[in-house]
């Protein structure tokens, strides 16, 4: 196979280790991270090879937990290419590492829209098909068949897509960096993930109040619509600023997750939500 | 007992063994509802049942939050249900979506509140350099996760549905609707370390161009994506034209125009 032709034996094993704890990615799925502690999880195999020194380390371990969610078959392509900036950036000193996690950033989200149409909307429902005909018949390797169907493809992909991502990686990584390509690309990637997570906000962070003014039985202000008429989703987001806020001046994360439940049962108990 | 046993098991399986396995679709009804069937001794029973919520859940696809129904739940009880009622599933199938969408409520309630908690603990332990601890919360969270969502079938089919029923309709409503509140607005936190990372005045205002696409074009997430990555794109030679310039004259031209640009969004 032409992928791992440059590979040494030592990268070829990490891959592989990397691909089958990639299967994982969300098995701690949780709303603040998503995928972060499997994506960390998936690259230790890396970050225990590149940094002998245990700072850095710590380091790398901490930047992989930061948020991250794409669909599967896809996720391992990411880790690839974040491993080969791994290795980059044990050996360069001067290398930045913040260009690791807005590389990831970036690709997370046109993956994603790829792949869940692909992946769970248009081959899923294929074998779906397939299988509800044979189970229908009694047939009892329907849901085998399922399985089958759906699965190939979906190991496949993330099995190339593990080499393809750290060849891509290590073969062109060198050469942008020392053409000082590198930080464009983060500044190209920063600006992408920003508008993402923008949009992000908007669309997964929900907050609608049922509060409204009456007079004489009828309704005079509905909070909601004027909320809308001065910007839509201007709640969520001045609770993520908020939030931003708060974790700039080093309030505990825990902290603000049992602030929200609180502000969510208090909302409800005075009837705004 | 047993068909408790064999529910709880199955819908684990399902559910857990989906996420493990690379989110292998273990936990679509054409394979929970004829395992549990295979389980109890009446395969058919169970292939029939799986065939037709496949069908009624076709368009349901659980990723994250962002989902209508968890039918795995619907698919374990919609089967012993059929069973115990001599194989007769014309009474069972109006069940199965109010099933379906109180499992997704009870599982994200698990999501949001008991799992929620911990994200910010793997942080915590890469900081600290654990790496077998860092294994053992993703693994632990995983068995948390599913293993709790696993006793809800166990409990309907050993109390029957109405005392589960009841059981939940006596957690007061507000404090329910709070929780729901509470678990839309988590996310913000995500966001807001997402920011934390990204955040650089200079370009800050990229984040309100994805703000304004989603709520005021309703774009799909895949345009605003295209749309980044045009600006991107369209960025990039510009500023490699810039940083030659830069390293070839005067260093200081990048620095006059960002100072310039911070003033102007402090």
């Amino acid at each position: 196979m032409k992928l791992t032709q440059n590979l040494s034996k030592d990268e070829k094993k990490m891959i592989r280790k990397m691909f089958w704890r990639s299967a994982t990615m969300y098995i701690s799925v949780n709303p603040i991270t998503m995928g972060g502690g499997g994506f960390c999880y998936s690259m230790i195999p890396f970050i225990h090879h590149f940094y002998k020194n245990k700072e850095d380390r710590k380091l790398a371990l901490e930047r992989h937990t930061a948020y991250f969610s794409t669909t599967i078959p896809f996720a391992s392509f990411v880790m690839g290419i974040a491993g080969s900036m791994e290795k980059e950036n044990s050996e360069k000193p001067n290398f930045d590492p913040k260009s690791i996690n807005a590389i990831k950033l970036s690709l997370m989200g046109p993956l994603a829209g790829i792949g869940d149409s692909l992946f769970w909307g248009v081959w899923r429902v294929v074998c779906a098909g397939l299988a509800i005909g044979l189970a229908n018949a009694g047939n009892f390797l329907a849901p085998l068949i399922f399985l089958l169907a759906f699965n190939i493809p979906n190991y496949l992909i993330r099995y190339y897509g593990a080499f393809l991502g750290y060849s891509l990686g290590s073969k062109y990584i060198e050469k942008m960096y020392s053409e000082g390509i590198i930080a464009v690309l983060t500044k190209a990637a920063s600006i992408l993930g920003l508008i993402m997570v923008g949009a992000m906000t908007v669309q997964m962070v929900k907050f609608k109040t049922v509060l409204a003014f009456h007079m004489h039985g009828k309704e005079i202000m509905n909070v909601q619509n004027v909320l809308d008429s001065i910007f839509v989703g201007i709640i969520p987001l001045l609770i993520t600023f908020l939030c931003f806020y708060l974790l700039k001046k080093k309030v505990n994360v825990i902290a603000i997750i049992f602030g929200i439940m609180v502000l969510g049962v208090l909302l409800s108990v005075l009837g705004i939500v | 007992m047993y068909d408790a046993i064999v529910v709880a098991f199955a819908v684990f399986a399902g559910v857990a063994g989906h996420e493990l396995l690379g989110m292998s679709m273990l936990s679509r009804p054409i394979v929970v509802a004829p395992l549990t069937g295979l389980l109890l001794g009446y395969l058919n029973t169970g292939l029939l049942v799986g065939a037709s919520l496949e069908t009624i859940f076709m368009g349901v696809v659980n990723i994250g939050i962002s989902s209508t129904a968890e039918p795995s739940l619907a698919a374990g009880l919609a089967t012993v249900f059929s069973i115990n009622m001599g194989g007769n599933m014309g009474a069972i199938i109006p069940l199965v979506f109010p099933l379906a969408i109180l499992g997704l409520q009870l599982m994200n309630l698990i999501f949001s509140f008991v799992i929620g908690p911990f994200a910010p603990k793997f942080r915590k332990l890469a900081l600290e350099g654990k790496e077998k601890s860092i294994v053992g919360l993703h693994y632990g969270l995983w068995f948390l996760h599913y293993g709790l969502y696993a006793l809800i079938p166990f409990f309907a089919v050993l109390f029957g549905s109405d005392v589960v029923r009841d059981v939940l309709n006596s957690i007061p409503k507000v404090i329910m609707n709070g929780l729901t509140v509470a678990g839309n607005m988590l996310p913000a936190v995500g966001m807001a370390m997402l920011l934390m990372m990204l955040w650089d005045n200079k370009i800050a205002a990229y984040f309100f161009l994805g703000v304004v696409l989603v709520a005021y074009l309703k774009l799909p997430l895949i345009a605003v994506a295209t749309i980044a990555f045009i600006i991107a794109v369209v960025v990039s030679p510009r500023d490699l034209q810039l940083k030659k310039m830069a390293t070839a004259s005067a260093p200081d031209v990048n620095a006059a125009i960002s100072d310039e640009e911070e003033d102007f969004f402090k």
